[in-house]
């Protein structure tokens, strides 16, 4: 009496050492599939002299298929007692599961009796068994995966015959930040990777849909999960801002969490009143947000290393080094080159800088230190637009030659140390966006000067002393 | 092969028509001994053609050279940056009681010895440093200090062999010469691969700085700052041109047994041995000649101390500066002699590690800011290590033994990200209980910054592909820019 009434009562309000037992439901449940494949085989085999002694064991497969098929039937309906699951499509995958378990009786029990196994009418059994399994294991995996995940990455065609839409083209990468539309390019797949595994139609825990922006705006269990222009009061925040160790925080179940950026963009869009779509720039957000879009998006990577770019002209590079030049490949598996003039015993000749030139496409560091250039020479290195990294220290360049570098936008660090530059470098500056570092020791770069570059150019790192 | 088939003439086998293709230049030098191809001790690199040995570093390095600071002996952790508090409360109680103490060299162990060094934090990482060295601690923005580096040997020479060549055991090729196998030098005048020498050649003697089984053009070159930094530099033939004939008659001669022999590697690399001998009698006094360099940099570095052996090791680091001005790969400087027995204080601590810490403290802070203040630091990895850190504890009243289980040490520069700690001792400073990094971690790092995979830098010895990190090594992530 006292046990019914525990029982009924766990039945009720499922306690968590129910779910725990029924959580090793998508274990067990391999074991009939396995079971039963192999039986089919075996089946199968049997009919072939050479396995004929497999007979008298055909039974006990049947019999170890369904008993784990009962075994995971158990766990299966434990696990259901947590209600994460979409009704429908659990009814189906239930009783279908039932469905196996049956056939599989069936299965044992024919061939218990009948020792001679290969009458056609058998194989109905055997095709029974293998059908509703494969069904049951398609509803179970719509029901962790949600109904669209096989069909995801179908070739178009097997959709078509899925009765599916074709695959949706997939967003073009956003390539400038005046492109991104709020929802679409950040909200949208940040949902998607980290979120909508468990909020799918087919899964829907806590019944809070995340898949689309209306579901999203309707709430689940709770209510909405999103308050526009109030981020503290909006649960979703709330949610994955937690510890990681709260029982509410989420991603639950250890799944990747939001990194830090995503949940500062998350934040900025409800903040912002959480729009449907519209550019990120239209909407009014202070420089750092842009900064953490811009970095979230992948759009301030240095593109040049991300080139394939073809090998470049033996005999430019047999006459650069003819010249004086030490040229190296930078990487094993692109072409990319580094010339250096340093070490060069003769005077640069312009003819070589010409040279350079063809190397446009591979030359992303140059080292034309100590090498006598004039401000007129610089003209021709402004054709080298994909340079990272540039040392023109000991030349006797100034400001004038210093404008011509306004087109190297890849660069990353350049070298001015003993140099006649001076305020030059301000103008300069601004036009560099990728640049990191200067170096501007022995310069007409005064304190000063140097000052009011840092506090016009904030990420840069300029080095013009010896402390 | 070769080598046992000596003076026999025979056909090449497939294998070393592929070796000579591949790696052999003896016959390329042979023309070029007085011509102008830039061949030096470097490697002829197919540049813009695919080659099916690619040669040079496997991704964008950070680093170009390394300069390595060699601290011979072993500094002491926590005198120098790593503190310990605990080590003052505990001062003069019986270690055993406190910790597992293990077999010590001399097994002299004494009581727990307390820094004599107070530390302060410095910079805007705030990184705490003793007073043993007031410069180095002006630079530590720039510094990712390494606490927990350990060695698997308590004794020098293995532990030597160990650190500059990632084998206990005397013979492997040294780091300095799998970095200019790997990369090649720049320069065609000087060796790609030079020892400062300091006045200390450390325990394992020039073992550490060998090629090993790698060609012999890849072992080390040392170098004296000094008024003959190279033994025999200047030319002894009074008759112009006399040495000139004399090359060519030893060239003559090795190419009729070249002849004979096919390419070896022994005859390979005289060759090209002679050949840079012959170029640094011009390139080595242009190197060590000073006169170039400014007042204020000389006295940046140290020039105008009274201490003899700051200016010393202050030569030596400028000298550093300009081997890497010159393309040189790697550059190791060995200790001066401060008449405290290197950094090796068994006994009297405090006299011992603050004559050396005076020694080096000032040059190496100056190399710092002056490869800073020039861009070079962007391109350089400065790397500063003694072979194993000292115990917490005395030996005797007032030494402390050797410690493999903690070391600290540092690097700087080209793609360390400075201001950084990583790795973690106990409260004692004894043995190292978070993020280990081990020689060969602290090799594969290295290569690492220099765009080389150390798993895929390898050379077949004895029937294996073998690796400066034998089968270990992970690269130290955290310390990375």
């Amino acid at each position: 009496m006292e046990l019914t009434f525990l029982l009924s009562n766990l039945l009720e309000d499922p306690s968590d050492f129910i779910i725990f037992l029924g959580r090793f439901h998508p274990l067990v449940v391999h074991l009939p599939i396995g079971f039963l494949a192999l039986a089919a085989i075996a089946q199968w085999a049997t009919g072939q002299p050479k396995f004929y002694s497999l007979r008298p064991f055909l039974i006990y497969l049947w019999g170890l298929g369904a008993a784990s098929a009962a075994l995971a039937i158990l766990l299966g309906y434990l696990l259901s007692l947590s209600g994460d699951y979409d009704t429908d499509t659990l009814f189906w995958h239930k009783w279908s599961g039932v469905a196996v378990l049956v056939s599989c009786l069936l299965c044992y029990l024919v061939f218990k009796k009948q020792k001679d196994n290969h009458r056609p009418m058998q194989w109905v059994f055997v095709a029974l068994a293998l059908a509703t399994m494969v069904y049951t294991g398609h509803l179970g995996g719509n029901l962790t995966h949600g109904s669209t995940y096989l069909w995801e990455y179908a070739p178009n065609t097997v959709r078509t015959v899925a009765g599916l839409p074709p695959k949706k083209e997939p967003r073009p990468k956003v390539t400038v930040l005046d492109s991104a539309d709020v929802y679409l390019d950040l909200i949208a797949p940040m949902m998607e990777q980290k979120c909508t595994s468990c909020h799918n139609t087919g899964k829907k825990k806590g019944d809070l849909l995340l898949t689309s922006y209306a579901s999203m705006m309707k709430g689940g269990d709770h209510g909405e999960v999103l308050i526009p222009g109030d981020v503290q009061a909006s649960e979703l925040f709330r949610r994955i801002t937690l510890p990681e160790v709260h029982d509410d925080f989420m991603p639950s179940e250890g799944k990747r969490p939001l990194t830090q950026q995503e949940v500062a963009i998350i934040e900025w869009w409800i903040s912002s009143g959480a729009p449907p779509n519209g550019f990120v720039t239209d909407l009014d957000s202070e420089k750092k947000t842009i900064q953490t879009i811009t970095n979230y998006l992948g759009l301030d990577k240095n593109t040049v290393l991300s080139r394939e770019v073809p090998p470049a002209n033996q005999t430019t590079i047999d006459s650069l080094i003819d010249d004086g030049f030490i040229i190296n490949r930078l990487m094993k598996d692109n072409y990319l080159l580094e010339a250096n003039f340093s070490l060069s015993e003769k005077p640069i000749a312009l003819s070589s800088l010409d040279l350079l030139t063809d190397l446009k496409e591979q030359l992303i560091w140059l080292d034309l230190s100590n090498a006598q250039l004039t401000d007129a020479s610089l003209k021709k290195i402004a054709r080298l637009d994909n340079l990272m990294k540039l040392n023109l220290s000991g030349n006797p360049i100034t400001d004038k030659g210093l404008q011509h570098l306004a087109q190297l936008t890849h660069l990353e660090s350049l070298n001015l140390y003993h140099t006649e530059v001076s305020v030059g470098v301000l103008e300069l500056l601004p036009k560099l966006t990728r640049l990191q570092r200067i170096y501007l020791w022995k310069t007409k770069v005064t304190d000063s000067l140097a000052h009011r570059i840092l506090s016009e150019n904030k990420n840069i790192k300029l080095i013009n002393n010896r402390q | 092969m070769s080598k046992y088939h000596n003076f026999m003439k025979r056909p090449l086998s497939r294998r070393e028509m592929l070796g000579i293709c591949k790696g052999g230049f003896g016959a390329l030098a042979f023309t070029s001994l007085f011509g102008a191809l830039p061949i030096g001790c470097d490697r002829k690199k197919p540049i813009a053609s695919k080659p099916d040995l690619y040669l040079g570093p496997h991704y964008l390095p950070k680093a170009k050279n390394v300069i390595f600071l060699y601290m011979d002996g072993g500094v002491s952790q926590v005198d120098s940056f790593d503190p310990k508090p605990r080590l003052a409360r505990e001062n003069g109680e019986d270690p055993r009681k406190k910790f597992k103490v293990d077999a010590t060299q001399f097994d002299n162990v004494g009581k727990i010895l307390k820094s004599p060094w107070d530390f302060k934090k410095y910079g805007e990482s705030g990184i705490p440093v003793s007073d043993l060295f007031p410069h180095i601690a002006s630079c530590v923005d720039d510094i990712a200090l390494i606490r927990s580096l350990t060695s698997k040997f308590p004794e020098h020479t293995n532990a030597n062999y160990f650190l500059h060549t990632g084998s206990g055991i005397q013979g492997r090729p040294s780091m300095g010469s799998w970095m200019t196998y790997g990369l090649g030098s720049e320069n065609k005048n000087i060796p790609g691969y030079v020892v400062l020498d300091g006045g200390l050649i450390p325990p394992g003697g020039l073992d550490n700085f060998k090629n090993g089984f790698l060609p012999a053009s890849y072992q080390a070159s040392i170098l004296k700052a000094g008024a003959e930094p190279v033994a025999n530099i200047a030319p002894k033939e009074g008759v112009p041109n006399l040495q000139e004939e004399k090359l060519r008659f030893i060239e003559q001669m090795d190419h009729s047994l070249m002849g004979k022999m096919g390419e070896v590697d022994a005859v390979e690399s005289a060759i090209s041995n002679y050949e840079l001998a012959y170029k640094m009698q011009s390139s080595i006094p242009e190197l060590t000649e000073f006169s170039d360099e400014t007042k204020a940099t000389k006295k940046l570095y140290g020039f105008d101390s009274d201490d003899p052996h700051t200016r010393g090791y202050a030569a030596q680091c400028l000298l550093a500066r300009r081997l890497v001005e010159r393309g040189v790969r790697f550059i190791e400087l060995t200790c001066p002699n401060v008449g405290a027995d290197r950094w090796d204080q068994h006994s009297n601590l405090k006299k011992g590690h603050e004559a050396n810490a005076h020694a080096v403290d000032q040059p190496i802070a100056g190399l710092l800011k002056d490869l800073k203040s020039r861009g070079m630091l962007e391109e350089t990895l400065v790397v500063w290590t003694g072979e194993f850190g000292r115990t917490p504890f005395a030996q005797g009243t007032d030494g402390r033994d050797h410690n493999p289980s903690a070391c600290s040490m540092w690097m700087a520069g080209a793609g360390i990200k400075g201001g950084t700690i990583f790795g973690r001792t106990d409260e004692y400073g004894y043995r190292v209980i978070e993020n280990e990094v081990t020689i060969h971690d602290l090799h594969a790092t290295i290569l690492h910054l220099l765009g080389i995979n150390h798993e895929l830098l390898t050379f077949r010895f004895g029937g294996r592909d073998i690796r400066l990190t034998d089968v270990h090594g992970h690269v130290v992530k955290d310390i990375l820019a």
